[in-house]
């Protein structure tokens, strides 16, 4: 895998990051659930602006971004804030999988980027209700 | 038109980072049959970047130890801090001669709860420094994968650490 696909792949996630976030915000309530809808209105904000950078990142190595799709399934019963800061958690994690395979694939500004941004989903797993991990993103270590 | 879910976009990390641990993982995980956490040498040009990072999670390790014994109301909130740095160096330690593992000395910690906490989280800002340095530097890319979870671990710690219900609990 290049560093080229390993961007590419990136920003195909943040395309289903950014559909997700779109939808859990559209079903949070801002006046019942206001600091759910903040920390997703701020999840989708970062998502919006890491997507944004990572085409232009495509277009620096040389390749024409991948384009989203219409619309993406979503698992699951997502009616309830629970299920859906917990989809939103889920989603985080899944990124910084995502974002450490980015990471293992390039070098200089583009690998500190990346970590950059791996650490930010982290982090915002615990505004999502999650707790501190050991080795998040990379699921094969937390088995040793 | 096939969409893709939650589950399926954790199934795309797995697939770009399958190929990483399938192949020539320089770091590999403390194997579960046999206990070991001994792991393959870092390349060359990377024994001096791990022994920087093993550096610093053995003096991060000793912060929080001193701490703890400090002020053992703590113990219940660095127990996952601890925890984590002992399995980062599961993974890191094998790779590094045992003459190259410093024994730092030992930190002064306030005996106070607030000083104690401050004293690990300024203690694990200096870890995340080093753990991302060495991520950035590292001519392994796996190793680089490996350092960029350590950090985001790291940072998550922290950020439990800073949260000032934290510093409440078991108060």
């Amino acid at each position: 895998m290049t560093v080229l696909d390993a961007l590419q792949a990136t920003l195909a996630d943040e395309h289903v990051a950014l559909y997700t976030y779109g939808v859990l915000g559209a079903r949070t309530s801002q006046a019942t659930s206001p600091v759910l809808f903040e920390t997703l209105t701020s999840g989708y904000r970062r998502h919006r602006a890491r997507r944004d950078q990572l085409q232009l990142m495509v277009r620096d190595a040389g390749g024409d971004p991948v384009a989203a799709e219409v619309a993406y399934d979503l698992d699951g019963a997502l009616l309830r804030p629970p299920q859906i800061e917990r989809a939103a958690a889920d989603l985080e994690a899944a990124s910084v999988e995502v974002l450490l395979a980015l990471v293992a694939q390039s070098t200089a500004s583009v690998r500190e980027w990346a970590l950059t941004e791996a650490t930010w989903s982290a982090v915002w797993r615990l505004q999502l209700g999650q707790t501190a991990e050991t080795w998040p993103g990379a699921p094969e270590l937390d088995q040793a | 038109m096939p969409g893709r879910s939650l589950t399926r976009r954790t199934a795309v990390g797995v697939t770009l980072v399958s190929p990483l641990v399938a192949t020539a993982c320089d770091i590999d995980p403390p194997s579960r049959d046999n206990g070991s956490a001994d792991a393959p040498p870092p390349p060359p040009e990377d024994s001096e970047l791990v022994t920087a990072v093993v550096a610093a999670l053995v003096r991060a390790r000793s912060v929080v130890e001193a701490a703890t014994l400090s002020v053992p109301d703590l113990t219940p909130l660095l127990e996952p801090v601890a925890t984590a740095h002992a399995a980062h160096l599961g993974v890191l330690e094998g790779a590094v001669a045992d003459a190259d593992v410093p024994t730092p000395a030992p930190p002064r910690v306030p005996a106070d709860r607030a000083g104690a906490l401050t004293a690990v989280r300024r203690s694990e800002q200096r870890l995340l420094r080093e753990v991302r340095r060495g991520c950035v530097d590292a001519a392994s890319g796996d190793l680089a994968r490996v350092l960029a979870s350590m950090a985001a671990s790291t940072a998550q710690h922290g950020a439990a650490l800073a949260d000032p219900a934290a510093g409440q609990e078991g108060s």
